[in-house]
C-alpha cells in the first residue's frame, strides 16, 4: 500500500521558488491500477518520483507498506526502490552498453541474492524477445526496448511497478502490446501499477483515475463495480 | 524557376549566438579555456624560462673562456691589423692580449732554474668573464703589479719559496704577491710545461724575454657588448682580420658544456612541444564533448533552416573566442612562470627575473594558442556537418545512434573532410613544431613522430578494443555484475573509447618519453662528468718514470681509479695530401702548429673518444691514423686523406683513417693525431699522465710527486672541473623540474577529458539508482572504466614512449635501454590517476536525484 500524506514539492528556479506539489493526500491500496492524469507542468512526473522515492519532498511524508521513505538515506532508499518498486519510462532508459538479457539482470543483481538468470531469459522470452536477448539497445526497436524495459521492472518481482508515459514514445500497436503487458502483470500477481499518462484511453482502463492540476488533486474518480477484465 | 542563394548568417549574429553560449556554459568553458593557458604558459613561460637559463649557462661557458671569443697566434699583430682590431672598439667590442710563453724562473739566492709557464694579462681588463681566484684573497687587479706576479702553488712547493718572496724572471725580480688557485681559463690555455706564473703586460715587457723570434703565443680575448651582433658575424670579422690565427668561441669551449647545452635546448623544446600539444589535445576533446551536447540544438537549427556553413561559423567564432581567452590566461600565467621561477630557484640557479615583457614571445604564445585551438577543434568542427535534423524529431538511445557503431576506418573512410582536417591537423602541428623548436632535428622528429604514433596509437587502440570485448563476449555473464557492467562501459554507443584511449595514451606517451630522455640524457651527462673523472694532469713524465710515478699514485690517499696515460711522441706535418705545408691553403690556422704536432699511439679505441667516420684501425696497405674532428675540420682532412709526417729521422706516409671527437674528460682527449703503435716504435717519448685527486688531497699529492721526481709538472683543474660539474647538476635539475610541470598539465589534460563524459555518465547513475543500485555498486562500475581506461592508455603510451624514446636519443647519440620500471610505474600511475581524476570529474555526479531524469521526459 502507498500512503501519501500532505505532499509538497517545490523547486529554486534561480531566485524565485516555484512550487510543484502544493498538498497531495492519496492511498493507493495494493494490487490497484491507478492512472495520474494532468496538462504538462501539474506536477505528475514529480508526484510519481516522490511516491518512488526519486526525491525528497519539502513537506509531507510517502509511506510503503506503512513505512516511511521520505527521509531515508540515499542507499536505504535505494535498497527499497530496488526490492518494491519496478520503474518503466518514456524513452525507456536501458543501459546502453549491457545487452538486453544484462539489462534485465542488473536490478536482479543489484537487489536479490541467487541466479536471476533463467528468471530473466524467461521474462525476456514472455514479453516475445527469446530471440533478441544479446542484442544491445540501439540493436532493438523502440517497442523491443520498452519491452526489454518492462522485463527490468519485474525481474525482482516488485509489488508496486511504476510508470512514466510508458507508451508515448510508441506506435499504437507496439503501446497497446506494452500496456497489456503491464496490466496482465497487474492482474496476474496482483502488482500495484502507478501509471502516469496523457491518454484518456489508458486511463479508462486503469481502476482509478487522478486528474492533477497545480499541483493539486483536481479529480479522483474510482471506477465503481470496475474489473480489469471489462477492458480487455 | 528562379532560385535565389540564401544569404549566410552574418558574423554579428554568429558572434552573439556563440558569446551567449559561451556565457551560459562558463564553468564548461572554464576546462577548455585551462587547456589552452596551459599549453601557452608552457610555451611563454618556460620557453622564456629555459632561455634565459640558457642564457645563464652560456654565460658560465664564458667563463671557461674568460671571454666571448678568442684568437690565437704566433706573432705579434702587424700595424694594419692592430689598427683593424682597434676598429672593432668603436662597436663596443673589448680586447685584451694575453701573451704565453714557456720561460725559466729561479730564486735570487738559488740559481738552480725552473721551467715555468708565464702568462702576461692586463688585470684592469682579464678575465672578461669569471675571476681569477687567489689566495689570500684578492682581486688579481689590486694584487697584480708590474712589479709583482701570482704563481701557482706548484712552484711554491718546488722552489720551496714563499708568499712575498722575489721571483726572478729574465733580467728582472719579481715579488710573488699571491697564491693562483684558480685561473678561469685553464683549459682554453695551452697545457705547457712547468707551473703557471701570471704576469701583468708590463711586467712581461719589462723582463727582456719578449724579443722578435721569441716562442710566444698571443691570445687576443674579445668581450660583446650585450648589444652587439651575433657571435658568429664578429668572429667572421676576426677570422677576416686575422687570417693564420685560431678563433674559437665560448660556445666551443667544453665538449661536455656544450653538448650539455645542446642537448638541454633540445629536450627544453621538446618539453614545451609536449605541454603544447597535450593543452590542444584538451581543447579538442573538451570541444567535441560540447558539440555532442549541442547535438539537440545544432539539430533543431538546422531544422529552422541554418546551414551547416552557418553554425560552422558560429563555432568558429566560439573557438576563436575560447583560443583568445586561453592565449590570454596562458601569457599571463607564463609571463607569471617566467618572474617567479628565477626566484624561487634563485638560490639554485644564478638567474634573474626578465626585466621587460617579451613581447615577442607573448605574440607568438597568443598567435600559438589561437592556431593549435583551431587545429584541433577543426575535426570535431567538421563533424556539425554530420548532424542531421531529423534528430529533432526522433532521439536515439544516447546521442551516438547508429553512427557510434561504424568502425573507425569506416568513419574515416566516409568522411573525407575529417581526414583532410587531420591532415592539416598534423600539416600545421609539425610547422608549429619545427617554428618552436630550437633543434631542428627534434622539431622534425618530434612532429613525424607524434603524427605516427597518433595514427598507430588510433589504430592500436581501436585494436586492443576489439580484443577486449571479443573477450568480454565470451565470458560476460560469468563476471561480476560491475566488473562487467564497468567493461562494457568502455563501449557505450558514442563514446569515443579509441578516441580516449589514444589521446590518454599520447598523453602518456609524451610524458614518459620526457621523463625517459631526461632519464637517459642525465645519465650520460653524469657519466661524462663522473667524479672519477681527471682532474689533475701531470706533464712531462719519461718513459722511465712512469711506473714509479703509477705506484706512488696507487699509493697516494685520495687518488681515485689508475692513472691514465698518453704517450707522446714529437713531430711535425710536412704534407697534406701530397701538397707541402708552405703550399697548403689554411684559413684560421696559424701554420706553425704545425711544425710541432703531438702525436700519440693506441691499438684500440681510448676512453672518452668516440669515433665519428671511419673505423678504427682500417687494415690497408698504407697505415692509418686517427684525427680529431677539430683537427681534421682546420686541416680540410677526410677519412681516406693523407698526411705526410716526420718525427726524429722518420717519415710516415699515413692515411686517415677515422675522424674522432673526444669528451675532453679523459686523457686522450687532449691528443690530436692518435697512430698505430708500430709507427711510433723507437721514437723518444714523454707521457702525460691524468688522475682524479680529492681536492683537499691535491697539495699532497703534489709535494710527494715532486720529491721523486721533480721534472713531472702538476696541473690541477679540479675548480674548473667543479663549475662544469655544477653547470651539468643545474642542467639535469631544470630539465626535471621542467619534465615534472609538462606531467602537471598531463594530469589537467586527463581530467578535462574524463569530464568530457560527464554528460553520459550523469544519465547512466541516475537510470542505475532509479533500479535500486546504491553508491558502492556505481563506484565499483565506473572505478573499473576507468582503471581499465588508464591501464590501457598506460600501457599503449608507455610501449610508444619507448620507441619514441629510442628514435630520438640516437638522434642525440645517446645510448637507450628499455627502462621496465619506469614503465611498469608509469602504467599504474595512470590507472591511479585515470582513476583518481575520473572521480574528481564525476563526483558531483553519484549526487545527482534519480528524478532529475524524469524532468528530462
Amino acid at each position: 500500500m502507498i500512503e501519501v500524506r500532505g505532499l509538497k514539492k517545490s523547486i529554486r528556479n534561480g531566485t524565485r521558488t516555484v512550487e510543484i506539489l502544493k498538498g497531495i493526500d492519496l492511498v493507493v491500496p495494493a494490487g490497484e491500477f491507478i492512472a495520474i492524469m494532468g496538462a504538462s507542468g501539474s506536477g505528475k512526473s514529480t508526484l510519481l518520483g516522490l511516491l518512488a522515492g526519486l526525491d525528497t519532498p519539502t513537506e509531507g511524508q510517502v509511506l510503503l507498506d506503512g513505512t516511511e521513505i521520505s527521509h531515508l538515506a540515499e542507499d536505504e532508499l535505494a535498497q527499497v526502490r530496488g526490492r518494491k518498486i519496478g520503474f518503466v519510462f518514456q524513452s525507456y532508459q536501458l543501459i546502453p552498453t549491457l545487452t538486453a538479457l544484462e539489462n534485465v539482470l542488473l536490478p536482479h543483481e543489484l537487489n536479490s541474492s541467487g541466479d536471476g538468470l533463467e528468471r530473466s531469459r524467461n521474462l525476456l522470452r514472455s514479453v516475445g524477445l527469446g530471440d533478441r536477448m544479446h542484442h544491445y539497445p540501439v540493436q532493438l526497436s523502440g517497442g523491443e526496448q520498452q519491452r526489454v524495459a518492462l522485463a527490468r521492472a519485474f525481474v525482482v518481482e516488485p509489488p508496486i511497478v511504476m510508470a512514466d508515459e510508458p507508451t508515448g514514445n510508441l506506435d499504437s500497436t507496439n503501446g497497446e502490446h506494452v500496456l497489456s503487458l503491464l496490466l496482465d502483470r497487474n492482474r496476474e500477481t496482483a502488482t500495484t501499477l502507478v501509471l502516469v499518462t496523457h491518454d484518456p484511453a489508458i486511463a479508462d482502463r486503469a481502476d482509478r483515475r487522478i486528474v492533477l492540476r497545480d499541483g493539486l488533486i483536481l479529480s479522483d474518480d474510482r471506477r465503481v463495480n470496475h474489473s480489469n477484465e471489462d477492458h480487455r | 524557376m528562379k532560385t535565389t542563394v540564401k544569404p549566410a548568417l552574418p558574423w554579428s549574429v554568429a558572434s552573439r549566438i556563440a558569446w551567449r553560449e559561451v556565457h551560459a556554459s562558463r564553468a564548461k568553458f572554464f576546462f577548455v579555456v585551462l587547456s589552452v593557458a596551459i599549453g601557452v604558459a608552457a610555451l611563454t613561460g618556460v620557453r622564456g624560462f629555459s632561455e634565459s637559463f640558457q642564457q645563464t649557462l652560456l654565460t658560465e661557458a664564458r667563463t671557461i673562456m674568460a671571454a666571448d671569443l678568442s684568437a690565437r697566434m704566433f706573432r705579434q699583430p702587424s700595424a694594419e691589423e692592430d689598427k683593424r682590431l682597434n676598429d672593432l672598439s668603436t662597436k663596443g667590442i673589448e680586447r685584451t692580449t694575453v701573451t704565453e710563453m714557456v720561460t725559466m724562473a729561479w730564486l735570487p739566492e738559488n740559481p738552480q732554474p725552473l721551467l715555468i709557464s708565464l702568462k702576461a694579462v692586463d688585470p684592469t681588463q682579464y678575465p672578461f668573464y669569471g675571476s681569477a681566484v687567489l689566495e689570500p684573497s684578492a682581486s688579481l687587479k689590486s694584487v697584480l703589479t708590474d712589479s709583482s706576479v701570482v704563481v701557482v702553488d706548484d712552484l711554491l712547493v718546488r722552489l720551496h719559496t714563499s708568499i712575498g718572496k722575489t721571483l726572478r724572471i729574465g733580467s728582472r725580480d719579481f715579488r710573488i704577491a699571491a697564491v693562483l688557485v684558480r685561473e678561469p681559463d685553464r683549459m682554453s690555455a695551452t697545457m705547457s710545461l712547468g707551473p703557471r706564473v701570471m704576469i701583468t703586460r708590463a711586467g712581461l715587457a719589462n723582463t727582456g724575454l719578449l724579443q722578435a723570434g721569441s716562442r710566444s703565443g698571443e691570445r687576443f680575448l674579445f668581450k660583446l657588448p650585450p648589444t652587439a651582433s651575433s657571435i658568429a658575424q664578429v668572429r667572421k670579422q676576426v677570422e677576416q682580420i686575422l687570417p693564420d690565427a685560431q678563433v674559437t668561441d665560448f660556445r666551443e669551449s667544453n665538449p661536455a658544456l656544450t653538448q650539455g647545452l645542446e642537448r638541454s635546448t633540445g629536450l627544453l623544446s621538446l618539453i614545451c612541444l609536449v605541454a603544447m600539444v597535450l593543452g590542444a589535445t584538451g581543447v579538442g576533446m573538451a570541444m567535441r564533448a560540447h558539440l555532442q551536447q549541442r547535438i539537440d540544438v545544432l539539430a533543431i537549427m538546422k531544422s529552422l533552416g541554418a546551414r551547416s556553413s552557418d553554425i560552422l561559423r558560429i563555432y568558429l567564432f566560439q573557438t576563436l573566442l575560447l583560443g583568445l581567452a586561453g592565449g590570454v590566461l596562458g601569457v599571463i600565467a607564463g609571463m607569471g612562470v617566467e618572474w617567479i621561477f628565477p626566484m624561487v630557484l634563485g638560490k639554485l640557479l644564478p638567474m634573474r627575473p626578465p626585466l621587460h615583457i617579451p613581447f615577442r614571445s607573448v605574440l607568438a604564445g597568443l598567435g600559438t594558442g589561437v592556431l593549435t585551438t583551431l587545429l584541433f577543434c577543426l575535426p570535431p568542427l567538421l563533424d556539425i556537418r554530420n548532424v542531421r535534423p531529423s534528430l529533432v524529431l526522433r532521439r536515439t538511445v544516447d546521442g551516438g545512434g547508429g553512427e557510434a557503431r561504424l568502425s573507425l576506418w569506416q568513419r574515416f573512410k566516409n568522411s573525407r573532410a575529417e581526414g583532410v582536417a587531420t591532415g592539416i591537423v598534423l600539416l600545421g602541428l609539425a610547422g608549429i613544431a619545427s617554428a618552436l623548436s630550437d633543434s631542428i632535428v627534434i622539431g622534425k622528429w618530434f612532429a613525424i613522430g607524434l603524427a605516427t604514433a597518433l595514427i598507430v596509437l588510433l589504430a592500436l587502440a581501436s585494436v586492443t578494443l576489439r580484443a577486449l570485448r571479443l573477450i568480454l563476449s565470451r565470458t560476460r555473464l560469468q563476471l561480476p555484475s560491475a566488473l562487467r557492467h564497468g567493461l562494457a562501459n568502455l563501449y557505450r554507443p558514442g563514446n569515443q573509447s579509441a578516441a580516449v584511449l589514444a589521446a590518454l595514451g599520447t598523453g602518456v606517451m609524451l610524458i614518459l618519453t620526457v621523463f625517459l630522455m631526461q632519464k637517459s640524457v642525465i645519465q650520460d651527462m653524469k657519466l661524462s662528468a663522473s667524479p672519477s673523472t681527471p682532474n689533475v694532469f701531470l706533464i712531462d713524465i719519461s718513459t722511465q718514470e712512469l711506473d714509479g710515478v703509477r705506484s706512488l699514485l696507487a699509493k697516494q690517499v685520495g687518488v681515485r681509479g689508475q692513472l691514465e696515460t698518453l704517450p707522446l711522441v714529437s713531430g711535425r706535418i710536412t704534407a697534406v695530401d701530397g701538397v707541402p705545408t708552405d703550399q697548403l691553403k689554411l684559413a684560421n690556422f696559424p701554420k706553425r702548429m704545425l711544425q710541432s704536432v703531438a702525436l700519440t699511439w693506441a691499438d684500440k679505441e681510448p676512453d672518452g673518444v668516440k669515433v665519428l667516420t671511419g673505423k678504427w684501425w682500417n687494415h690497408g696497405p698504407v697505415d692509418s691514423l686517427a684525427v680529431s674532428e677539430h683537427s681534421a675540420q682546420r686541416l680540410h682532412l677526410k677519412v681516406g686523406s693523407h698526411l705526410t709526417l716526420v718525427s726524429g729521422e722518420r717519415t710516415l706516409m699515413l692515411q686517415v683513417g677515422a675522424i674522432f671527437k673526444s669528451d675532453g674528460q679523459h686523457v686522450y682527449g687532449r691528443s690530436e693525431f692518435i697512430l698505430q703503435p708500430r709507427d711510433l716504435v723507437g721514437l723518444p717519448v714523454v707521457w702525460y699522465g691524468a688522475a682524479h685527486v680529492d681536492g683537499p688531497k691535491v697539495s699532497a699529492m703534489q709535494r710527494s710527486l715532486f720529491a721523486a721526481y721533480p721534472t713531472v709538472t702538476v696541473i690541477n683543474i679540479a675548480d674548473v672541473l667543479d663549475t662544469i660539474q655544477g653547470f651539468v647538476g643545474q642542467i639535469n635539475g631544470v630539465i626535471r623540474f621542467l619534465a615534472g610541470f609538462s606531467m602537471l598539465s598531463g594530469v589537467i589534460i586527463l581530467a578535462s577529458s574524463v569530464a568530457s563524459t560527464r554528460f553520459r555518465r550523469i544519465r547512466e547513475v541516475v537510470v542505475l539508482k532509479t533500479l535500486g543500485a546504491r553508491r558502492g555498486h556505481i563506484v565499483k562500475v565506473f572505478s573499473t572504466e576507468f582503471l581499465v581506461l588508464g591501464l590501457l592508455a598506460g600501457g599503449v603510451g608507455a610501449i610508444f614512449a619507448n620507441l619514441l624514446t629510442r628514435i630520438l636519443l640516437h638522434k642525440l647519440e645517446v645510448v637507450y635501454h628499455v627502462d621496465w620500471r619506469s614503465g611498469l610505474v608509469a602504467i599504474l600511475l595512470t590507472a591511479v590517476l585515470a582513476v583518481g581524476t575520473g572521480w574528481i570529474a564525476s563526483f558531483h555526479i553519484l549526487g545527482q536525484k534519480p528524478l532529475e531524469i524524469l524532468r528530462e521526459e
